[in-house]
């Protein structure tokens, strides 16, 4: 219990220049369109020198799924909260497992090493 | 009038009612970008971000709420995002350890690590934060001076559900 506060503190505390994206296993709903699941995703961005996610869909190989989104490229600005969905057809449900959102990093003119983030979430349901 | 006395002392107590304040914790990673890298120019012919060759080493903080939830893979670059023009190859080595942990049980990933390629995995068994520097270095082809202009190459640091 103790650690989960002091983590919950620290999540509180330290979120500055973050990259964060929930649920870790989200639930597959069903669309408005036939034989189309969707899934809610939120993205939540404090990392102030990033403004687009690109969102991929991966198998358990990490090869790419096809998927629609309303933007795959999503500009989300500095301490912004973002929601979006992800309509993925029921035949690839079988195979999609990652759920991905990948900072988009800017050039800059200094010589250094730039960080992109990724955070996935799976697809397949939580471990047992 | 007895009757409406207690007509209005009723009216005049406020309504009291008991309001729940829920909450949960879910699966969640954060990755925060802590320092970001430089390289330095310890020889015409080297880029690294090793401090004793002049440079900074990227650091990066998972925080994740929920103990065995999410993998931390962290890929060193093999490649610049943007150079001035290379006639040469270029040797790129790098790593990627931890540095820093919010529980103590949380130094056992260095040692429990997995490289495959140029990419480092730490299974987050706890819940908590750990801190991630990784080095990076590229040498120019046969020892040749690297040309003038600015390099930058990219640390992709991923947080996978398992």
């Amino acid at each position: 219990m103790l650690s989960k506060l002091i983590t919950l503190g620290m999540l509180v505390t330290f979120g500055a220049s973050a990259h964060e994206m929930t649920p870790a296993y989200p639930e597959v709903k069903t669309s408005h369109v036939k034989n189309v699941v969707k899934v809610e995703m939120s993205l939540f961005n404090s990392r102030e020198e990033i403004k687009y996610y690109q969102i991929d869909l991966f198998d358990l190989n990490w090869m790419n799924i096809p998927f629609s989104t309303t933007y795959r490229i999503i500009k989300v600005e500095y301490k912004e909260h973002k929601s979006f969905d992800v309509y993925i057809r029921e035949i690839d449900m079988d195979e999609a497992v990652y759920l991905c959102t990948t900072s988009k990093v800017k050039r800059t003119n200094t010589s250094r090493t730039l960080i992109s983030s990724r955070i996935c979430s799976r697809l397949d349901g939580e471990p047992t | 009038m007895k009757y409406s006395i207690a007509i209005l002392s009723l009216c005049a107590f406020p309504a009291l009612a008991n309001v729940e304040i829920t909450g949960s914790v879910e699966a969640k990673c954060v990755i925060q970008t802590t320092k970001s890298g430089a390289y330095g120019n310890p020889i015409a012919s080297k880029l690294s971000t090793t401090p004793a060759d002049g440079g900074i080493l990227p650091i990066v903080r998972y925080d994740v709420s929920i103990a065995d939830a999410y993998i931390a893979s962290i890929t060193h670059p093999t490649a610049f995002s943007s150079s001035p023009s290379l006639t040469d190859t270029v040797a790129w080595t790098g790593s990627t350890s931890v540095t820093q942990t919010s529980v103590a049980g949380m130094s056992a990933y260095e040692a429990a690590k997995t490289v495959v390629g140029n990419t480092t995995n730490f299974n987050l068994t706890l819940a908590g934060s750990t801190w991630f520097s990784t080095a990076s270095s590229a040498v120019y082809g046969s020892a040749k001076p690297l040309p003038g202009g600015t390099y930058t190459a990219v640390v992709q640091a991923s947080c996978i559900a398992k």
